[in-house]
C-alpha cells in the first residue's frame, strides 16, 4: 500500500544523448552524519531546494498488523512531543515550504521542498517529526477512520483493483509486492492500536539505513551542520529487509475484478521476473520492454492504439525491483466491448515480440531514446534528488548514473532477445480485467 | 497551492520577479530594437522576468524567448489560440481530437518515412505531449538543445501541412473515446462535468473539453479539416523556447521554419455568445454506482486576467490550503470528508470558484454542503485575517519559484497565461497576489459567493449493485 500523508509537490550538469560521463558524482557530497547516509548536490537553480529521502520502516516490517506502517508514517505530521500539528504547519505554510511522508513496501519515504532560506526550518520540522511523534490517541483514530476511508475510495478505481489482484496473482504469501486485500486492510486498521504504532516506531525508525537527499541551491556545509544538529543522538534504524524470491511463472489465471457502473476496463497482463534491478539480466530486459511498451514509440502504442484504435493507453514495463525481485507487466485500458479485441491485439503483439525479438534498429533508437530521457530527467531538482536516491536504494554506487549511458549503450541484441526468451513467457500470463465485464471469478487465494 | 489560478486539469493528447524595464512600444515592421537581438522581419514587443516578446511581421506570429543555459536543455512549445469554446453542438470535442491527428504526420513528416514527430522525440529522450483545454490547445517538447531545430521543424510544417486522413480519424476517435470512457469511471469527473454544464448554459464553456460521446463518433473529418483550416494559422498562435537558446538563433529558427507561412486569409472567428446573467441557485444530482459520496460548489467569477482573480485566489487558499485552512479544521480534521478542495478554475472569458469535498463513509451531504456554505458565510461577514493572508502570499511566492525548476515547467506555466491573453502575468501575478488586503479578500467573497450564482452538485452513490 503506498500512502502520501502530506501533499507536495537545476541545472544537472549532463551531456545530452551523446555518451559521455558526466560527472554528477564528482560533484556530489556525501557524508555520513548523526548515523544518515547524506547526499548533496548543488545546481544552478536559484532559492530552491528539494529533498528526496528513505528508511527501512515501510509495509514488509509490519509483520504484526499490515497497517502498523501506515498507521506509524501517518501519525508524523500528526504533532510531535513539543508541537501540535497545527503549529507545525503554520511554520512552513507561512514560508511555502512543503514536507511529507509517505509508506511502501520497504521505506518510509521523505519528501520536501522549500527555498534555500527556509531549509534549516523544514530540517529541524522534519527530525522533530521522524524522531519524536506525539501519537496522541485522538489523532490516531482520527487517522484510522481516514485511512479506511480512503480504502473505500480506492475500492472504486478500476486501476487500483487491477493492481491490487495483479499482485495477489503474480506474488506469493509474504513476499513484499503483493498487496493485502482492501477487506484485510479493512480489518487491520480496525484491529491496531496506538501503542502497536509506538511499538514499530521505535523498533523500525531511526538513522542507521536512512538516507536523505538533498538538490539544489545550497550552501552544504551549513546544512550538513543543520543535520548533525537536528539529528543528534537518535539512534536505531533496521537494515532492508530482502524477501525470498517469488515462485517462476505458474499457470495462465485470468481474473476479473467486476466492478458496476464502469465505462472503461483496465487490464494488466504479466509475470514475475525473479529479478531485481541491478540483476546482469534485469538492464537487458528493459531494454527489450521499453521498445516493446515505453511511450508513444513503443510498439503496443504504435499498434494496439495507433493502428487499431483500440485503447487511449497501453504501455510494458517492469516493476516494484528495486529491493526485491519484480514482476513486468503490461498496462491498457479498453471500452468492454472493445475489451476481447484489446486482448487479443495485446497478446498477438506479445507473442511476436517473444517469439521474433527486437530489431538492431529498434534497439539503436532506443538506446538513444532510453540515454536521452534520462539525461532530460535529471534537469530539475526533484529529477535529480530522485534519481540520486533510487541509485542508492538499489545498491549502486553513485558513479551509476554517470555510467548509466554506457550502460545502455553497451547492451546488445542478444542480451536484449536472450532475456525476453529467458524471463518472458507468453503461455503462463496472469491476466485481470477490473470493470463491468461480467460476472467476478473467485479471487486469487 | 500552486503559483497561477490555473489547474492543471487539460487534458492530453497522447494521451518575485520584477517587471524588467517598461515594454517598449513595438519597432517599426522590418528590424528588431529594444533589449533583444536584431534580427529582420521581427519586431520586438516587450520584455518581462528574463522574457522577450517578438513579433514575426510576416504572418504575426507572437514568439516569446527565455533563455537558460544552466542545462543543455530547451523546451518549444506551440500554443494556438483555439479550445473547446470555439466548437458548437454537433463538433464538440474536435479541438481535442484534432490534437490527436496533429500526430498522424504530413507530406514532410510520417510514421513510413521514420521521421514523425513521435519517432523524431522519441528517438532522442525527449518529453513531450499535447494538451487541450477551453481556451487553447498547445504542443511541446522538452529536448536536447542540440535536437531542438529538428522538432521546431516539424511543428512548423504540421501548422498548415496536416494530412488529415479518414482512416486516420477513425481510429484515432475510438482511442479518443476511451479517453472519454476513462474519465467517466471517475464519479468525481462525471459531477464535476454535470456542474459545469449547469453553471454556463449558454457560453461554450457548457460542454466539456473532450465533448459529448455521440459529436466524438459522428464528426467528420472534412469538419476536423475546416476546424484546422480556420484555426492553425500563424496570427492565431504563440511559440514559446525557454532554454538553452539565444534569442537570435530562436527567431532565426521561427524565419526559417514558420517563415512561408501567410497570415490567415480571414479573420479567426471570436465567440459571440455571452453567458446571461444566472437568476438563482442550480443544483444536479448524479447517481452511479460507488461508495463514496462528493459535493461541489461552484460561483461564477469572471475571466483569468480580470482584477479580483488574485483576490479570489488568495480566498481559495484561506478555505482549503493545508492543516490551518478553514475547510481542514472544518471537514478534514473532523473526519467529515476525506478530501477537500478550493480554488479557481480560470479561463479566459468566465471561471468558477469550486469548493468540492469527497464525504467520510456515513456522512451525509447536508451535513458537509450546510458546513462549506457557514465557513463561506463567516469570510462574508467577519472577513479573513492579515495573518491568513500573509501565509497564503507566502505560499503563492515560495510556489512561483518551485515553479521555475524546469524548463518544461516554465512553459507550462507560460501557456495558461498566453491562453488568458496576457503572458506577461506570468511574472506579473505574484507581485499581485501579495498586494491582496483581508478586506479585497472580504469583499471579492460578497461580491462572487452568492447562493444565487452557485451550483452546486452532489454525487449520491447507488449502492444497490
Amino acid at each position: 500500500m503506498n500512502t502520501l500523508y502530506q501533499s507536495i509537490g537545476l541545472a544537472a550538469l549532463f551531456l545530452a544523448a551523446d555518451v559521455r560521463a558526466a560527472d554528477i558524482a564528482k560533484h556530489v557530497v556525501r557524508t555520513q552524519i548523526a548515523g544518515i547516509d547524506v547526499i548533496a548536490y548543488r545546481t544552478g537553480i536559484k532559492d530552491v531546494v528539494t529533498i528526496a529521502g528513505a528508511l527501512p520502516a515501510g509495509d514488509v516490517f509490519a509483520t504484526e498488523n499490515i497497517a502498523a506502517a501506515s498507521l506509524t508514517g501517518s501519525m508524523l505530521d500528526k504533532g510531535t512531543l513539543t508541537e501540535d500539528k497545527f503549529a507545525i504547519a503554520k511554520q512552513l505554510d507561512r514560508v511555502g515550504a512543503q514536507l511529507g511522508f509517505g509508506v511502501e513496501e520497504q521505506t518510509l519515504t521523505v519528501q520536501a521542498r522549500s527555498l534555500k532560506a527556509d531549509l534549516p526550518l523544514v530540517l529541524k520540522i522534519m527530525a522533530d517529526e521522524l524522531r519524536h511523534p506525539a501519537f496522541s490517541d485522538e489523532e490516531f483514530t482520527k487517522a484510522k477512520i481516514a485511512i479506511d476511508g480512503s480504502m473505500q475510495q480506492q475500492a472504486e478505481n478500476t486501476g487500483f483493483r487491477a493492481g491490487e489482484a495483479f499482485s495477489r496473482a503474480v506474488f506469493p504469501a509474504g513476499h513484499p509486492n503483493r498487496q493485502a486485500s482492501l477487506d484485510e486492510w479493512h480489518a487491520a486498521i480496525g484491529a491496531i492500536t496506538v501503542a502497536q504504532a509506538k511499538d514499530f516506531h521505535r523498533r523500525f525508525y531511526g538513522p542507521s539505513h536512512m538516507t536523505l537527499v538533498l538538490v539544489g541551491d545550497l550552501d552544504i556545509a551549513k546544512i550538513q551542520a543543520e543535520i548533525k544538529r537536528d539529528f543528534a543522538g537518535w539512534n536505531g534504524g533496521v537494515a532492508y529487509r530482502q524477501a525470498p524470491q517469488a515462485a517462476s511463472a505458474g499457470p495462465v489465471t485470468d481474473e476479473v475484478v467486476a466492478m458496476p457502473g464502469k465505462t472503461s476496463v483496465s487490464v494488466l497482463m504479466g509475470q514475475a521476473t525473479g529479478l531485481r534491478y541491478r540483476d546482469p539480466d534485469a538492464l537487458p530486459l528493459r531494454v527489450g520492454f521499453a521498445i516493446f511498451g515505453s511511450g508513444f514509440t513503443g510498439r503496443l502504442m504504435g499498434t494496439v492504439r495507433d493502428k487499431e484504435g483500440l485503447t487511449y493507453g497501453i504501455g510494458a514495463n517492469m516493476a516494484d525491483d528495486t529491493f526485491d525481485d519484480g514482476d513486468w507487466r503490461i498496462q491498457a485500458t479498453f471500452a468492454p466491448s472493445l475489451l476481447d479485441k484489446g486482448l487479443v491485439s495485446t497478446q498477438r503483439e506479445l507473442q511476436k515480440w517473444w517469439r521474433d525479438g527486437v530489431s538492431a534498429e529498434e534497439l539503436k533508437a532506443k538506446k538513444t531514446d532510453m540515454i536521452g530521457s534520462f539525461n532530460v530527467s535529471l534537469a530539475t531538482t526533484g529529477g535529480m534528488a530522485g534519481a540520486l536516491l533510487r541509485t542508492v536504494l538499489r545498491g549502486y554506487p553513485l558513479t551509476w548514473i554517470d555510467d548509466y549511458a554506457k550502460s545502455v549503450d553497451a547492451v546488445n541484441l542478444a542480451q536484449v532477445n536472450g532475456a525476453i526468451k529467458r524471463y518472458v513467457d507468453p503461455q503462463k500470463l496472469v491476466i485481470v480485467e477490473a470493470g463491468s465485464v461480467g460476472t467476478a471469478t473467485p479471487p486469487h487465494p | 497551492m500552486s503559483s497561477s489560478p490555473f489547474k492543471p486539469t487539460a487534458i492530453f493528447a497522447l494521451a518575485v520577479a520584477v517587471l524588467n524595464a517598461p515594454a517598449s512600444p513595438a519597432a517599426a515592421p522590418g528590424g528588431a530594437s529594444g533589449p533583444g537581438p536584431a534580427v529582420a522581419g521581427f519586431s520586438y514587443v516587450q520584455s518581462a522576468g528574463g522574457i522577450d516578446e517578438y513579433r514575426f511581421d510576416a504572418n504575426g506570429l507572437q514568439v516569446l524567448v527565455k533563455p537558460d543555459h544552466s542545462a543543455p536543455v530547451a523546451s518549444f512549445q506551440v500554443t494556438y489560440h483555439v479550445g473547446s469554446r470555439n466548437e458548437v453542438t454537433g463538433t464538440t470535442g474536435s479541438t481535442h481530437l484534432l490534437e490527436h491527428l496533429m500526430f498522424k504526420g504530413s507530406e514532410r513528416f510520417n510514421d513510413p518515412a521514420g521521421d514523425s514527430v513521435k519517432q523524431y522525440l522519441g528517438a532522442r529522450g525527449a518529453t513531450f505531449n499535447a494538451t487541450t483545454y477551453f481556451d487553447r490547445t498547445n504542443y511541446y517538447a522538452t529536448l536536447g538543445s542540440g535536437d531542438l531545430e529538428g522538432y521546431v521543424a516539424i511543428e512548423g510544417d504540421r501548422m498548415r501541412n496536416l494530412w488529415l486522413h479518414d482512416a486516420d480519424k477513425q481510429s484515432e476517435m475510438t482511442v479518443v473515446r476511451n479517453e472519454f470512457e476513462r474519465g467517466k469511471n471517475d464519479p468525481n469527473t462525471i459531477l464535476r462535468e454535470e456542474v459545469q454544464a449547469a453553471a454556463f448554459v449558454a457560453y461554450p464553456y457548457h460542454h466539456s473539453t473532450i465533448g459529448w460521446k455521440s459529436d466524438i463518433e459522428k464528426v467528420t473529418v472534412e469538419q476536423l479539416r475546416a476546424f484546422y483550416d480556420t484555426f492553425y494559422w500563424p496570427n492565431n498562435a504563440t511559440v514559446t523556447f525557454v532554454g538553452d537558446i539565444e534569442p537570435a538563433v530562436a527567431l532565426n529558427l521561427v524565419k526559417k521554419y514558420y517563415g512561408a507561412i501567410p497570415r490567415s486569409p480571414h479573420p479567426i472567428p471570436e465567440v459571440v455568445t455571452e453567458e446571461p446573467e444566472q437568476t438563482g441557485a442550480r443544483r444536479v444530482t448524479v447517481n452511479k454506482p460507488g461508495k463514496i459520496g462528493s459535493i461541489e460548489i461552484a460561483y461564477k467569477i469572471p475571466g483569468a486576467l480580470d482584477k479580483d482573480i488574485p483576490a479570489l485566489d488568495v480566498l481559495g487558499d484561506v478555505l482549503f490550503s493545508g492543516k490551518n485552512s478553514r475547510l481542514y479544521r472544518a471537514l478534514i480534521d473532523q473526519n467529515l470528508a476525506l478530501r477537500a478542495g478550493a480554488g479557481l478554475e480560470s479561463m479566459r472569458a468566465a471561471g468558477l470558484f469550486e469548493v468540492s469535498a469527497s464525504l467520510s463513509p456515513g456522512v451525509a451531504h447536508e451535513t458537509v454542503e450546510k458546513i462549506i456554505l457557514a465557513e463561506i458565510e463567516k469570510v462574508k461577514e467577519a472577513g479573513v485575517t492579515a495573518d491568513e493572508v500573509s501565509q497564503v502570499i507566502h505560499q503563492h511566492h515560495a510556489a512561483q519559484a518551485y515553479g521555475r525548476d524546469g524548463t518544461a515547467a516554465v512553459i507550462a506555466q507560460l501557456n495558461e497565461w498566453i491562453s488568458a491573453g496576457d503572458w506577461t502575468q506570468y511574472i506579473r501575478y505574484d507581485d499581485a497576489v501579495a498586494r491582496v488586503t483581508p478586506a479585497e479578500v472580504q469583499r471579492v467573497a460578497n461580491r462572487y459567493l452568492s447562493i444565487k450564482q452557485s451550483t452546486t452538485g452532489w454525487f449520491v452513490p447507488d449502492t444497490s449493485k
